[in-house]
């Protein structure tokens, strides 16, 4: 991947206001609408540093979206949502955007994090291979993880967060 | 002052305590205020001097009529009092009555022909009334009085020089200058007056001692101002030739490299002319280009000198190369506002082609390659340049009128990059030019949804849905960012004097023939504008005291020319015609749909009633010390749908007053002159109108709001007797006749006159439009004739443009004369303008507005297709 050095990347928090661009974004990127309760929760405080729009050269050009899940008393977080618009691809975007959600998970401490996971789509190697060059490990498939796109079935692939 | 009328004398114990009430009242004590002055009044009940200050005490605490009451009864026994006067005088200033307030104050005065507070205050009303004359007498008194105080030698030069009396301006401040000892360095108040000094100077043409007086007090410190400083010398060593003068521009140059005055200032100092001598110009500016690589103003102003067709002996410095230099750049940063920028050079169709090419160039030149697989090499060109050029090439098809090419584009940018609001907003602004405010709308309201927080979208989106004829869903966005605890966003609007707002929905409701509701917002804005008036008086006393002396004289010169400000006449013009038509046909001061108002706008009104008495409850009961100042609480809108308004009985004299100060501005404006005409002759004033028509034939001799106004003109001249009764000197009949025959000789006939105008503006939809209205209006010719001319503005001849605005005007016309071909022409025209809606029947308007809505507001919520998470969007 190539890294364009004149270009700016930034990354803004979400709020009530600049939902409607997640929402444009969602539209394009993803076969699959939205809930009202997603875009509920990832305007929620305690995941502003895990829900983030992505900005090249001021222009918004990408998102994403996790969400903290608590259970036996272990904190992890799942990534629901990452993407960046097809012109914006294969210049270092969505490494950028992963590493910045992994070092704000590492860093963070109420609650700590223990591990990051996500599904992708079993016909999505590019993905997969993304992932697993940012250190992620392949723990096994969900079936019939999507209803309505083909295929169903999606893998489960996970990182464990080391916290500095 | 001589001798004190026994009735004002007061015991001593009394007079102690009429002292102290002074005092009280000074320190705005105001219960305690009360208390001693009713101690007085009960020995001595008939004392004007004491109830006058009782009145004022009473009036601060918001018990106005009691108190303005007692007041005017103290007047009334004490005439001979400065007191009383002083304070009636103050009450009127409260009211706002400038005028009566200084008859007061000059009442007041002589009985104490120096007091300082009653001198000052007259000072300040003198001067907010422009009374020039007796302002430079009382500053004079004022500052024999106290010629230590430096604020009162400012005054009065300041004074002499609103009076037009430059010279002894100069000689107070020379002066005044001598008076001054062992002044501090960095003194600004002392530096304000030196620059004004040295202004004065140069505008008295006194450049070279302008200039050492400049000089000297820079090197001394004594002037602080250090851009000032650099602006006089290089215009004044300019103006005297000398050779310094080139350092000096470029000093300033230097200082601040994106001034275009700087620049400007420097070529002409070179004694370069722009339009004869370009290549000298570029040359200049191509030295500052280099030198000053991050400035865009020389390499800006390098494209508005250089010739489309230059070919100068430097190939670098042609237009084609400085423009795709400056716009490749433009497009590679991606500068918003490139088009804006560059679009006044678009007045040559010359450049606009080479602008044109250049940016078809760039866009090819960036467009990504068309196979997705080859993506894995990274294809060289930025992905926002490409986009800033789609931007670019669609804003500059639009302007062109090409919609559709337009449109297309920005399909293209919005595939690529669906979240730059801008391109939502230019889509708007299309379908807008186009004539669909429906969609418009729409995209505007997409625009918005994409960034909340922005509220110049806000803005914009509330507009279009005005323009759309959305006015709930206007005020539902607006409401976004007005106050929780306004009665409405509209009238938190209001009280924000946000003139665009009231214009769009006075527009908005003319639209759809509300008249009353219409005139009430423009006369909203007309007293805006009087606020705006008002709002220079504290500045009379407040930029003095602070030695601000140019930034006042330049803010008195705008108050001047406040109301040529185009919200104004907008608002002006507009109320006019709707009291013109008022006044043509009484029926309409009392529209059908006004008779039944909504239980919305019922409800509405009395809650919005509600808290206006509520406000007036807690001021009536206020026993409190709280000081409620001399100016009147805004009274209940007795009137708030503007029904009463519209059935005045007076429209015209009301329009006359809205229209006489863009009379006395001599406002250049053929429309302002057109109504002007249309109120003037309608009130027999006819030589105000002739006056008016001359004015806009001087304009516009053969603009189509001329062309009917002549028509008519002549027409009610055969119309008038042949002599006047009125004994004058001037005979304004004669006068009217005879200018009438000089702009149309009597040898030629209104048909004549008509037609050939029609002729010679056959290719003008509106000069077409106007010949039509002179057939039926003027001529009273049958309605077929008219509607036969009318209609010639749907000829497929190729040089008859039809717009969409013209073609709205026509249909109006048509439907003002009942024709029965109102249709017809619609339809023509729904069939001629595709991309347009507002052709299309209401029903069929309507249907559209429902789809859109709704769309717009299932984009920004909905609730269907249940999944769960999704995975990398590749």
């Amino acid at each position: 991947m190539t890294t364009t050095t004149a270009s700016r990347v930034s990354f803004s928090s979400l709020t009530p206001n600049n939902i409607g661009t997640v929402r444009k974004l969602n539209s394009v990127l993803f076969p699959i609408k939205y809930t009202e309760k997603f875009y509920e929760g990832i305007i929620n405080p305690q995941v502003e540093d895990f829900c983030k729009l992505v900005y090249y050269n001021d222009v918004p050009v990408g998102t994403i979206c996790c969400r903290i899940e608590s259970k036996d008393g272990e904190d992890n977080l799942y990534l629901m949502t990452m993407g960046v618009l097809a012109p914006y691809r294969t210049r270092g975007l969505g490494s950028q955007t992963l590493q910045q959600i992994l070092t704000a998970a590492s860093s963070h401490t109420t609650p700590a994090i223990k591990k990051i996971y996500l599904h992708v789509q079993i016909s999505n190697g590019a993905a997969k291979r993304f992932y697993e060059k940012h250190g992620f490990k392949e723990v096994g498939i969900h079936k019939d993880y999507y209803k309505k796109i083909m295929p169903h079935h999606a893998w489960i692939l996970e990182k464990t967060i080391e916290h500095s | 002052m001589s001798k004190i009328p026994p009735k004002r004398t007061l015991p001593s114990k009394e007079a102690t305590l009429f002292k102290e009430l002074l005092t009280l009242y000074e320190t705005r004590q105001l219960k305690k205020g009360i208390k001693t002055s009713d101690q007085i009044l009960k020995k001595i009940p008939e004392h004007g001097e004491t109830l006058c200050m009782k009145g004022l005490i009473l009036t601060h605490m918001g018990r106005r009529d009691e108190g303005i009451e007692m007041v005017k009864k103290g007047v009334r026994l004490d005439l001979t009092s400065h007191i009383v006067w002083h304070v009636f005088g103050l009450i009127q200033k409260g009211e706002k009555n400038y005028e009566e307030a200084l008859k007061s104050y000059t009442q007041a005065l002589k009985f104490d022909k120096e007091n300082l507070n009653i001198l000052r205050d007259a000072a300040q009303l003198q001067t907010h009334l422009r009374l020039y004359d007796g302002l430079v007498e009382t500053r004079y008194k004022l500052l024999r009085m106290r010629p230590m105080l430096r604020q009162n030698w400012i005054a009065l030069a300041v004074a002499y020089h609103l009076g037009g009396n430059l010279l002894e301006a100069k000689k107070v401040l020379e002066n005044y200058e001598r008076t001054l000892k062992n002044l501090p360095d960095y003194d600004i108040e002392h530096s304000e007056t030196l620059v004004y000094h040295v202004r004065l100077l140069e505008a008295l043409g006194e450049w070279s001692d302008a200039l050492s007086l400049l000089d000297t007090n820079a090197k001394e410190r004594a002037i602080v101002d250090k851009t000032a400083i650099m602006e006089f010398r290089a215009r004044l060593t300019s103006k005297l030739g000398s050779s310094d003068a080139e350092h000096s521009w470029r000093v300033l140059i230097e200082h601040n490299s994106e001034c275009y005055d700087y620049y400007h200032g420097y070529l002409s100092n070179l004694g370069i002319n722009l339009s004869t001598h370009p290549a000298q110009a570029l040359k200049v500016l191509q030295d500052f280009a280099v030198q000053l690589p991050k400035a865009t103003a020389p390499k800006r102003l390098s494209l508005t000198i250089a010739p489309a067709s230059f070919a100068g002996d430097d190939s670098i410095l042609s237009f084609y190369n400085l423009a795709r230099a400056y716009l490749v750049a433009g497009l590679t940063k991606g500068i918003p506002s490139l088009f804006a920028d560059i679009k006044s050079l678009y007045s040559d169709p010359e450049k606009l082609q080479i602008i044109q090419d250049i940016v078809e160039q760039a866009k090819e030149d960036n467009t990504p390659p068309t196979d997705p697989s080859s993506s894995t090499s990274p294809s060289t060109s930025e992905p926002i340049t490409y986009l800033w050029t789609l931007y670019y090439l669609a804003q500059h098809y639009s302007y062109l009128s090409q919609h559709s090419k337009a449109l297309s584009l920005l399909d293209v940018a919005l595939a690529h990059t669906p979240t730059l609001p801008e391109l939502y907003m230019l889509r708007a602004r299309i379908f807008k030019r186009a004539g669909d405010p429906i969609r418009a709308a729409g995209a505007m309201e997409e625009a918005r949804a994409l960034d909340g927080q922005d509220r110049f979208l806000n803005t914009k989106s509330g507009k279009y849905l005005l323009r759309a004829g959305r006015p709930e869903e206007a005020e539902k966005v607006f409401g976004l960012f007005t106050k929780k605890d306004a009665t409405s966003p509209g009238s938190d609007l209001q009280d924000m004097q946000s003139l665009l707002y009231l214009l769009e929905q006075a527009d908005a409701q003319y639209r759809s023939g509300r008249l009353h509701l219409a005139l009430k917002k423009y006369i909203v804005v007309q007293k805006i504008f009087d606020e705006f008036d008002d709002d220079q008086y504290d500045f009379h006393g407040y930029s003095l005291r602070k030695f601000n002396i140019i930034i006042y004289l330049n803010l008195l010169e705008w108050e001047d020319r406040l109301r040529s400000n185009v919200a104004y006449i907008k608002a002006a013009t507009s109320a006019s015609r709707i009291f013109v038509a008022v006044h043509d046909d009484p029926s309409l001061k009392t529209p059908a749909s006004s008779l039944k108002l909504s239980d919305k706008a019922k409800k509405k009104a009395k809650k919005a009633a509600q808290k206006i008495e509520e406000v007036k409850k807690a001021a009536a009961n206020a026993n409190s010390n709280e000081d409620k100042g001399l100016e009147p609480s805004p009274a209940k809108d007795e009137d708030p749908d503007g029904l009463k308004l519209l059935a005045c009985e007076d429209p015209l004299e009301r329009a006359a007053k809205l229209l006489q100060p863009l009379v006395e501005l001599d406002v250049q404006d053929v429309d302002v002159l057109g109504c002007v005409y249309d109120v003037a002759v309608r009130r027999d004033k006819l030589l105000q109108a002739i006056q008016a028509l001359n004015r806009a034939r001087k304009l516009a001799k053969d603009h189509p709001e001329v062309h009917f106004r002549v028509a008519h003109a002549r027409k009610l001249a055969s119309s008038l007797p042949a002599q006047s009764s009125s004994p004058s000197s001037v005979d304004p009949i004669r006068v009217f006749k005879d200018e009438v025959d000089r702009i149309l000789p009597p040898e030629v006939s209104l048909m004549t006159f008509n037609s050939q105008y029609l002729q010679q503006h056959s290719g003008s939809c509106q000069a077409i439009l106007a010949a039509s209205r002179v057939l039926s209006k003027v001529l009273e010719s049958p309605t077929d004739e008219a509607e036969g001319v009318a209609f010639m503005t749907l000829s497929t001849a190729e040089d008859v443009k039809l717009d969409v605005k013209t073609a709205l005007d026509v249909i109006a016309f048509l439907q003002s004369i009942k024709s029965t071909r109102v249709e017809e022409y619609r339809k023509a025209c729904d069939g001629r303008f595709e991309l347009a809606t507002v052709f299309k029947t209401s029903e069929e308007r309507e249907k559209l507005a429902e789809e859109i809505f709704t769309l717009t507001r299932e984009g920004s919520s909905n609730s269907v297709n249940v999944e769960p998470e999704a995975e990398l969007g590749s």
